[in-house]
């Protein structure tokens, strides 16, 4: 299985690689000929998917149950400063090769915890609404995943990629409440750790 | 040798498949320089100033004409040891100036052990600046665009290791980048901040309890990075950014590099503790933690032998292919020292506060403690590097380099006589390289017993010559040379007297 998922990772790539080709070269609208944007660093990240998703700050992501994401695992790697400890003074000039797999891990992270916590509390649910994935529940996820995490609204043809990738999660031909489930977590992944959130 | 995929095969099939990577500019250092059997370059910094006349160049009393005023060893602390050139101080003190803290150090035990693959060189730096001269004790003073050796050396064999260049030892000259832009990103170093914690950095997926499936995370990566990402407006307007670009080039083949090789597994050093509960959260430590563990038991509290069992990991696995640790700057005690009336116990002090830079306040006393820190993890490394078949009866260790690099040396002058004094920076000291590549068994330079200071060697032979001061440029190039660095076009020197086939 292990090995089937690490195939799937490289085939993804040789997929992005013939996605991206075309659209760098075609892509529509305003491209800015100066684009200066700012990597979100993890201290940044971690408070805005706090508020993002009403999780406490402090409890959001923990490695190991004790580890908080941030300050104690991969600090350096999502961008801040370690001083005292490790007299690195300066945030690293450029991601490094484990950033991407580390940011990836902590929106995981985020979104898991936000969903068991609906589950567990659906009266006040977040994300991960109760009630049968109806089109309607579906396309309200979907905008509250974009209200929640880029703060804008959603618009259609982007809610219908969200709801395109439903069918992709109930191809798996799990019953529909861990569909539902899982497609929340994923979405959520999908949205906290896209190009818009992370930078800015 | 554990290094399972190809980053050339997958660019192959990529660029085959009319995927254009390089013509997008996303697959910037795709092409690196052909690997050829990869060689592997342990850089072991000896953070402020390690002394070669304190070690393996020291200079009997005897020998002086002014013993006394120059930092020259009572003849009873300085060993011989059978025909090899070098040096050693096998030396104890109740003290560390005024720190109590007794210790015994020896040298002696490492040159009889490695003697055969030690190679000292003599040199004379450019900076007493801290920063500036490690840079420099990495980079011979800009001596090739910039590069630092282990940029080098990854540019040299990297390709195919999932992360080439991995830095164990932070907020030093030693691991600042170097200044040669134009090298493929897998080049430079990667940080490591904190080596237990380090390795669940390398999956995305492994041990966040709770998650959706494997199959699925990987489903919604793909979904973000040909979905998601490449319609947003956001993409439209930052696509010609340097960092969106680097980003998604990340995103794709060293991604898929990193995590294929299952190297949170591997490389954890912890077992299963209730510090580091790995078991409750799916995951476990490596195969060869037992075995690390076991050479460097103080992992949990001395940050360098932390650093030391993961750098062999690294190596092992053939995650990198050039490591750089070395002592930090914070003192380090044994555990549940205190501090009594009678002082802090022997042995109670593992690393002195700034490292050999306490030389300001205790020279000797740092000297011997520090160099004795340094080569205890240097042979324990060889020795686990020994132990360890890479191919065809060949060990790791006979493809592999320690280079003790270090800033500067120590000033010479003492006060009349005396064992315990301070000691500055000084430009003039050498260095200590240990492979089976260099020309082992040989001192390269001499030392004047009058002054202490070391002079230098002719580049082919190997000659002493004195007079003369071999520099930054020089050393680099010679290590480069003898880690078998493709050096066409550099203009470096060739130091012939450096090599094993010298």
């Amino acid at each position: 299985m292990e090995d089937r998922n690490r195939k799937r990772c490289w085939f993804a790539v040789l997929m992005m690689t013939a996605i991206w080709t075309p659209l760098i070269a075609q892509t529509p609208g305003a491209t800015s000929s100066d684009p200066r944007i700012k990597f979100k660093d993890g201290a940044r990240y971690l408070r805005d998917l706090s508020t993002a998703l009403q999780i406490p700050r402090e409890s959001i992501c923990k490695e190991l149950g004790q580890y908080d994401c941030y300050t104690d695992a991969f600090r350096i790697v999502l961008g801040g400063v370690e001083p005292y400890g490790n007299a690195i003074v300066e945030p690293l000039e450029t991601a490094s090769l484990t950033t991407p797999i580390a940011l990836d891990r902590v929106a995981l992270r985020a979104c898991t915890e936000r969903v068991a916590e609906d589950v567990k509390n659906p009266t006040e649910a977040v994300l991960f609404l109760p009630g049968p994935p109806s089109k309607k529940w579906k396309q309200t996820t979907a905008v509250r995943m974009y209200d929640k995490l880029l703060q804008r609204d959603a618009r259609k043809d982007e809610i219908n990629r969200l709801l395109d990738f439903y069918d992709t999660v109930a191809a798996e031909g799990r019953p529909a409440a861990e569909t539902a489930r899982d497609w929340t977590v994923l979405g959520c992944f999908s949205v906290a750790s896209s190009l818009e959130s992370v930078f800015y | 040798m554990n290094s399972s995929w190809s980053r050339r095969k997958f660019l192959e099939r990529s660029l085959s498949a009319g995927g254009a990577l390089m013509a997008a500019g996303l697959g910037q250092g795709a092409f690196a320089q052909t690997a050829s059997d990869p060689r592997f370059l342990i850089v072991l910094s000896g953070t402020g100033g390690a002394s070669i006349v304190d070690s393996f160049l020291a200079v009997r009393e005897s020998e002086s004409v002014t013993p006394k005023e120059v930092n020259a060893y009572p003849d009873s602390l300085v060993q011989s040891i059978g025909n090899l050139p070098f040096r050693a101080i096998d030396f104890s003190s109740e003290r560390i100036g005024a720190i109590p803290a007794s210790f015994t150090a020896n040298q002696s035990n490492f040159v009889k052990k490695h003697g055969q693959d030690m190679m000292v060189v003599t040199h004379t730096g450019t900076s007493v600046n801290h920063r500036v001269a490690e840079q420099r004790s990495v980079n011979g003073n800009a001596a090739w665009k910039g590069r630092t050796l282990q940029e080098a050396v990854a540019l040299q064999y990297g390709q195919g290791h999932p992360i080439p260049n991995v830095h164990l030892v932070n907020g030093t000259g030693f691991t600042e980048r170097g200044t040669d832009d134009h090298l493929p990103s897998y080049a430079y170093g990667e940080h490591v901040s904190v080596p237990n914690l380090w390795p669940l950095s390398l999956d995305g997926h492994k041990g966040v309890d709770g998650a959706p499936s494997r199959e699925l995370f990987e489903k919604a990566r793909a979904f973000r990075n040909q979905q998601f990402d490449p319609r947003s407006d956001f993409y439209a307007v930052f696509k010609k950014s340097d960092r969106v670009r680097r980003w998604l080039e990340l995103r794709g083949d060293p991604l898929c590099g990193v995590e294929a090789q299952d190297l949170i597994t591997k490389l954890m050093v912890f077992p299963d503790s209730e510090k580091m509960p790995l078991a409750a959260h799916g995951l476990r430590g490596s195969e060869l933690g037992e075995k690390v563990r076991s050479a460097f038991p103080r992992y949990e509290i001395d940050p360098l032998e932390s650093q030391a069992a993961l750098a062999f990991l690294l190596l092992r696995y053939g995650v990198a292919v050039t490591v750089t640790l070395g002592a930090e700057g914070g003192a380090v005690f044994k555990p549940g020292v205190t501090l009594k009336e009678s002082g802090l116990g022997k042995g109670g002090m593992i690393n002195t506060p700034i490292a050999f830079d306490f030389s300001h306040q205790a020279h000797r006393e740092t000297q011997a403690l520090m160099w004795d820190r340094t080569l205890s993890v240097a042979d324990r490394l060889i020795t686990l590097l020994k132990g360890e078949e890479f191919r065809s009866g060949q060990s790791y260790w006979d493809r592999s380099m320690i280079y003790i690099a270090t800033e500067f040396g120590r000033t010479r002058r003492r006060p009349e006589g005396a064992m315990s004094f301070g000691s500055g920076h000084d430009l003039n000291n050498g260095s200590l390289i240990i492979s089976p590549m260099a020309n082992g068994g040989k001192v390269l330079g001499r030392v004047d017993p009058n002054t202490i200071l070391t002079y230098g060697f002719d580049p082919q032979t190997g000659r002493p010559e004195p007079g003369r001061h071999m520099t930054e440029a020089e050393i680099y190039s010679g290590i480069a040379q003898a880690m078998g660095v493709d050096l066409s076009g550099s203009g470096l020197p060739d130091m012939r007297a450096m090599r094993s086939s010298a």
